[in-house]
């Protein structure tokens, strides 16, 4: 997020895209619901009544796949009304004739039928967003998992940088990223192209610093994404898989895919906390300790770096994640040991400018300090927002406009398979569910087969009451789940939430991948729902499949 | 009771509390006043602690290394020394066969940590020699 999540409640306008926060990340939604108790405008662009909409001043019900159009349209009005910071563009931005040149085609009018919206609304928003003193974007995986995602942030930081949204208090892009630490798995360089510190690995410079550091010569080529795994073990160039802290046999799009793909590999290592689906696959074990166990330093999704800490002593025979990795390193020949967290802590800021300043004690207790902070000095806590003096992180310190053509998705629903599949979050439950699934009160909150969430219209033409359970089916393959009537989803669109096992809506999705991130298309594929006649046999299947799914794991987990 | 001062491990907000322990187990948690929740947590932040007691709801805890010999077999309990040579020996064999970016490693974005992950991306840069470095991001 280029500014901070307590920055929200001095935005005078909101423009929330793709982001549905009261599920995600509830206290954030308590940040927006701060900022319009402080006047400020919200508006909603997506497909649901999410609970940002219903506080809404104005909520836009695009259709599912829209993005890239209404964003070009929003930029379209700016520039047609005049709206646009001239002078802010003149003096910091780059690419204003090419950007200009793809959105003039992009009127309210010309993508009425792409997303659905009446032109006069779309301009309506486009002049709240655009005329607010301080405008703030908030986007999420409702941007991210299309196959056209970057381009549609992209083009949301254009709209920031037309209107001269950057650089101040209460202003800025906010990807609100999910996971706690997911900021900082990319903050560390946990990615191929990048080192810690987001310094590229083809950078001769950078790269030189890191082999002197640690003794050794480094690749200078950018790795694999792991979105490329099915392709490179389908074609023999990858052997091995080292898991590290994750489940994608229930978290990977295309599911069967993913186990055949597994099946082929020479080595897989799991190292973990909880005998998942993807460890019971593993040739190798490596039990970790969990949080609550270990401590250490935590990136949020505003760039804060925060310390947690060691409540209880890990169960035995269990091992921190740090010291399993010196363990490896050291048997495969280069020595590897560290005291403490501290240590490799101090590591990271010796070889990473922007953390360089923020030492373990800046972070004590309550304390949190974000990046950039890169001076050890008390007077430097960190960085609020970014670009101060509108000064960016290009090559030549100016704004890149941008702005591409729209793509529809890759799967368009037809007579086969007529309605869209979008997955998405809910409150009580994370990720895989390794977490929350052993947690008696959330698990009591919802349990298998999870739900699909249904406009009633959608489920009554096809014989489907609510809570009843039926088959959703793709290309791809077909679950059993349970009905959800919803009247605040749009009709045309079903919603599932990803951590159940029996009803695992990533049998269904597709790898439509974004060109450049490699993300799949989580939020679109093309699915058909079947009524269940006989309910108490789906209700006895539900559980006797429950039961022995999680019977397997505790026998693997036996030994 | 003893409270110990961290950050919730769901998602990105990055929700200070206290978790409240009793003879080395969890008994609850309440909110701290960090910077971004200001005293406040959600659902999973206040109930989101017991698979830490190892209650066997969903899935059980790993508590011994295990390898699994034969690709048809199935994994059994070793020793530390053992997994570790196991593991070593296979993927110092697959990088010296089929070369370092024979191997893909990712890094993890919840619990374990900053420290955690810079250390497992030294462990695939450093040691076995590739960029094959990825994580979870995209879910």
């Amino acid at each position: 997020m280029s500014n901070a999540i307590t920055e929200i409640k001095d935005a005078k306008c909101l423009l929330i895209f793709g982001y549905n926060a009261g599920d995600s990340h509830p206290i954030v939604a308590k940040h927006i619901l701060q900022a319009k108790a402080n006047g400020a405008k919200i508006i909603v662009c997506d497909p649901r009544k999410i609970e940002s909409a219903r506080v809404a001043d104005k909520w836009l019900q695009m259709k599912n796949g829209s993005n890239m159009a209404l964003v070009n349209a929003l930029a379209n009005t700016i520039f047609a009304e005049n709206l646009q910071d001239q002078a802010y563009i003149d003096k910091y931005t780059d690419g204003l004739e090419e950007y200009k040149k793809i959105i003039s085609t992009y009127t309210p009018e010309s993508v009425a039928t792409i997303t659905g919206l009446a032109p006069e609304d779309i301009r309506s928003v486009a002049r709240l967003y655009a005329t607010a003193s301080e405008s703030m974007i908030l986007w999420g995986m409702g941007v991210t998992q299309y196959g056209q995602a970057v381009d549609v942030v992209k083009g949301l930081a254009s709209l920031a940088l037309i209107t001269g949204n950057f650089g101040r208090r209460g202003v800025g892009c906010g990807p609100v990223r999910g996971q706690n630490n997911v900021q900082g798995t990319c903050d560390i360089g946990m990615l191929p192209n990048i080192y810690p510190g987001y310094q590229k690995v083809t950078n001769d410079a950078v790269r030189e610093k890191f082999e002197n550091k640690w003794g050794v010569s480094l690749s200078p080529n950018e790795g694999y994404k792991l979105t490329q795994m099915n392709h490179l073990v389908h074609d023999g160039k990858m052997k091995a898989y080292y898991i590290f802290g994750e489940d994608p046999a229930q978290t990977e799009a295309d599911l069967a895919a993913f186990r055949e793909m597994m099946g082929k590999l020479d080595l897989v290592i799991v190292q973990d906390i909880f005998m998942t689906q993807t460890a019971a696959m593993a040739d190798v074990i490596f039990p970790a300790t969990s949080w609550g166990e270990h401590e250490g330093v935590f990136s949020c999704a505003d760039r804060g770096f925060q310390r947690f800490n060691k409540a209880i002593n890990p169960p035995e025979g269990t091992k921190v994640d740090w010291k399993i990795f010196s363990l490896m390193a050291t048997a495969m020949g280069y020595p590897m040991s560290y005291e403490n967290t501290k240590e490799i802590w101090d590591e990271i800021r010796s070889l990473c400018p922007e953390y360089a300043g923020a030492t373990y004690e800046k972070m004590e207790g309550l304390k949190s300090v974000q990046w950039p902070c890169t001076d050890e000095g008390d007077h430097d806590l960190g960085t609020s927002f970014l670009f101060e003096g509108n000064k960016f992180t290009t090559e030549n310190g100016r704004g890149q406009l941008f702005a591409s053509e729209w793509r529809p998705p890759q799967e368009i629903p037809d007579r086969d398979y007529p309605l869209v599949l979008s997955t998405v979050r809910e409150v009580g439950h994370y990720s895989c569910r390794s977490m929350t699934g052993n947690c008696s009160a959330l698990q009591t909150l919802a349990d298998e087969p999870g739900y699909v969430q249904m406009h009633p219209l959608d489920a009554k033409s096809h014989g489907i009451k609510d809570q009843q359970l039926l088959w959703i089916s793709s290309r791809r393959g077909k679950v059993i789940t349970r009905a959800n009537y919803n009247e605040r989803i749009n009709i045309g669109a079903v919603y599932m939430t990803y951590q159940w096992w029996i009803g695992a809506c990533n049998e269904l999705t597709i790898e439509n991948l974004d060109p450049i991130t490699g993300t799949p298309e989580y939020k679109y594929c093309a699915v058909k729902v079947e009524k269940i006649d006989d309910q108490s046999w789906a209700e006895n299947h539900v559980q006797v499949e429950y039961s022995a799914l999680r019977n397997k794991l505790r026998d693997v987990a036996k030994g | 009771m003893e409270k110990t001062l961290t950050v919730c491990p769901y998602c990105g907000t990055g929700c200070k509390l206290n978790l409240l322990t009793e003879n080395g187990k969890v008994v609850g948690a309440e909110a701290a006043n960090g910077r971004t929740n200001e005293g406040e947590l959600c659902l999973k932040g206040y109930y989101g602690w017991d698979f830490l007691n190892d209650t066997n709801l969903l899935v059980p805890r790993l508590k011994s290394p295990m390898i699994r010999r034969e690709k048809s077999g199935k994994l059994e309990k070793v020793s530390w020394d053992e997994a570790i040579e196991f593991a070593s020996s296979r993927l110092s064999s697959i990088k010296a066969n089929f070369g370092s970016d024979a191997i893909m490693t990712t890094g993890c974005a919840r619990g374990a940590g900053n420290e955690a992950n810079f250390v497992m991306q030294k462990f695939a840069r450093a040691v076995i020699g590739t960029n094959n470095v990825d994580h979870c991001a995209r879910v």
